[in-house]
């Protein structure tokens, strides 16, 4: 697909990414979908940003909050529907499910519903790709909630101890389930990341698909030449439930009036004319995914003991 | 893939000669090293002066820092890096001086490294091996002394080695390095690394099945299904029944834990009628019960006596001397039991050895560690 400019792009992308989660919201009552699902809805831009200087060789290593970054980096969209369907034609033959997805073919390394788990397998690959002089660049996507594990820290030294190609991103929605950073943590994320020894940089507005790209090309350009580990963190805001398809804002552990904030500002829901102008070429796309997955077969008693070792 | 022919270049080296386990394992790290560009080792004290026990001595200053290094205290992190590193092309080589130690690290283990193939439906495949070492005798207490098998070995994903002798070394760890796609996890034991071995090309060790287990001595009385050091005492055991009472007793070396070869115990035990169970752990829930499963499933008939196993007492290891030779099973205790088996009575009037604890060889063990 072609666009006038980038703007267009970037929004065309994280479009398709909240339309393609939207149409899960809608299935969700049918129980077609039988998992849970983490949304992006409202995280979209970040995804979007970061992925949009990448090539296919280089690999991130998501959570389980992780379809917009599957989707971002061009994953198969009926794959994509397949697999939370838990159809055999899914990207992960029905094993994985929304919480789980891979994409080898795009760089796209496992999701783990484990938090912070995935960290370590980013700085791992990042080794490997050093040692084995590869050219390439590895991201680690992961929550605020993530920052509370020891893992991220044992991960954080061993990339800058190494000097190794890795890209620390942490997406901070300020919250890990119901319970905010505040309640969490004695530290500030990015600040307290720099104590590690790598340059860290923090980009406030995460509705801003152009802004963050800002704030991400120079990492990755960086990154090209250098090959060294650096981090950031990008303040976005989750609007759905943490799992689900719905709203919570009764629930009364977050301010509505926060999220409104955001959302005054989201691109995709005040810029009128570019969802008009894309809107119908992308619920095409996803129709005819969502066909794919219905049509596709179940996975077998024969699946079931495959792959196991 | 029958590969143990392609990486049988160890055990064709060393026939004939006498080995130690832990030069064994020295040489099948060196050897890695050296054949396959992409192994590293990674663990705490792997490049140390002591280098891990002596199997990884010297092998940084060899192939450099970059292929054998020390890592953080940072156990969790480390076996994800193992499993990135896997992912994107390398051969990690993960190590535990303790089998305690790996438990910061289950996270990883189970959760990850076990599922990354099934849950990606066969699109990932992580190869690596997590050598992992049990600590037993001089004081290593309650928190070095633990014998983790059946942790591992219950999670569906992971392949679970405890190799018994340097041949076992020299013919599993070329082929899980060189030809094996998966994770393997080898539960070393520290108490075998002096002891000395023949290594024999064409002993049942060097047969064409890596990863399996071994029917090391033939005999119709009873068969002893033992793993790691308590095959040694199984075989011990069985040389001083058949000359103090002409016992048979057939042995089998399980070797690998996880995958035992179920056909190789029900076809002995189909044989003898007769089974124990000799492993370095507690009896619970571990192999013990693993192998009385199988010969339950399969053809309980076969049992003409009530199995007898033997293991570590169900109690935390305690550190004094004299406590920790009631802990462990010895010579004395597995020769009585199997007297007991065969002879259909507790005052079976067979002569016991008086060694009461262990081995000559192993009763050297000084520590610290
Ligand atoms: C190790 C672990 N602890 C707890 C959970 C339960 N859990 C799932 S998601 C989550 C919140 C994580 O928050 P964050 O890292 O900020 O990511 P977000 O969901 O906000 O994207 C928690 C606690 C888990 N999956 N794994
Ligand atoms: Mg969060």
């Amino acid at each position: 697909m072609k666009f006038d400019n980038l703007y267009e792009e970037l929004f065309y992308k994280s479009l398709r990414i909240r339309l393609i989660e939207k149409k899960i919201i809608e299935l969700y009552p049918t129980d077609k979908i039988q998992s849970p699902v983490h949304l992006s809805i409202g995280q979209e831009a970040v995804a979007v940003g970061v992925c949009q200087e990448l090539k296919t060789t280089d690999l991130i290593f998501p959570n389980y909050r992780g379809h917009a970054y599957y989707l971002a980096r061009g994953g198969n969209l009926k794959e994509f529907f397949a697999e939370i369907y838990g159809k055999r034609t899914g990207c992960c033959r029905g094993k994985g499910g929304s919480m789980h997805l891979a994409g080898p073919e795009i760089g796209f390394m496992g999701a783990s519903a484990i938090v912070a788990s995935t960290i370590p397998h980013a700085v791992g690959a990042a080794m490997a790709a050093r040692k084995l002089k590869k050219d390439q660049i590895i991201i680690a996507v992961f929550g605020d909630g993530a920052t509370d594990e020891g893992v991220y820290h044992e991960s954080l030294n061993f990339a800058s101890l190494h000097k190794l190609p890795v890209i620390f991103v942490c997406e901070n929605n300020d919250l890990a389930v119901h319970t905010h950073t505040s309640t969490r943590q004695a530290y500030k994320i990015f600040e307290h990341a720099a104590v590690y020894g790598l340059p860290t940089h923090y980009c406030e507005e995460g509705y801003d698909i152009i802004k963050v790209h800002e704030a991400f090309s120079p990492l990755v350009a960086e990154a090209r030449i250098t090959k060294l580990p650096q981090y950031i963190e990008i303040k976005t805001c989750r609007y759905l439930e943490h799992v689900g398809v719905n709203e919570d804002y009764d629930a009364g552990y977050r301010s509505v009036s926060e999220i409104e904030e955001w959302k005054r500002k989201d691109p995709l829901i005040i810029e009128k004319e570019l969802i008009d102008k894309y809107q119908t070429t992308i619920l095409a796309e996803i129709e005819d995914a969502v066909m794919f997955a219905e049509n596709s077969p179940w996975p077998l008693l024969e699946d079931l003991l495959t792959d196991v070792i | 893939m029958n590969s143990s022919t392609d990486n049988n270049g160890l055990m064709k080296r060393f026939s004939g000669n006498i080995l130690s386990y832990r030069e064994s394992l020295f040489h099948a790290m060196d050897d890695a090293l050296s054949i396959n560009p992409h192994v590293v080792i990674m663990g705490q004290g792997v490049a140390d002066h002591k280098g891990l026990f002596g199997t990884t001595l010297n092998l940084s200053s060899k192939y450099g820092t970059d292929r054998v290094f020390e890592t953080p205290l940072a156990e969790e992190a480390m076996a994800g890096i193992a499993l990135g590193a896997s992912l994107n092309g390398l051969y990690p080589i993960n190590t535990h001086l303790r089998v305690d130690f790996a438990l910061c690290c289950m996270n990883q283990i189970v959760n990850l490294i076990a599922k990354y193939k099934y849950m990606s439906g066969g699109r990932f495949e992580c190869p690596m091996l997590i050598r992992m070492v049990i600590g037993r005798s001089w004081g290593q207490g309650a928190q070095h002394s633990q014998s983790l098998q059946s942790f591992f070995s219950h999670v569906p994903g992971l392949m679970v080695l405890m190799p018994s002798r340097a041949d076992s070394i020299l013919n599993d760890y070329p082929y899980i390095i060189n030809s094996y796609r998966g994770p393997v996890i080898s539960i070393e034991h520290r108490l075998l690394y002096d002891v000395k071995f023949n290594i024999e090309q064409d002993s049942e060790y060097s047969s064409d099945k890596p990863l399996s287990s071994h029917l090391i001595r033939k005999g119709n009385d009873i068969t002893i299904v033992a793993t790691s050091i308590m095959v040694l005492e199984a075989l011990r055991a069985a040389q001083y029944l058949l000359k103090n009472a002409g016992i048979e007793c057939e042995v089998i070396d399980l070797n690998c834990v996880s995958h035992p070869d179920k056909e190789m115990i029900m076809n002995s035990v189909n044989k003898t009628g007769k089974l124990i169970i000799a492993d370095t752990s507690w009896q619970a829930y571990g192999v013990c019960a693993e192998v009385c499963r199988i010969v339950c499933e399969n053809s309980p008939n076969s049992l003409k006596a009530p199995v007898m196993t033997l293991g570590m007492q169900p109690a935390t290891c305690p550190t004094a001397k004299t406590l920790e030779d009631y802990f462990y099973p010895n010579l004395q205790t597995l020769t009585d039991a199997i007297a007991r088996i065969v002879c259909g009575k507790a005052n079976h009037g067979i002569p016991l050895p008086d060694e009461h604890s262990m081995s000559d060889v192993y009763k050297k063990f000084k520590g610290p560690f």
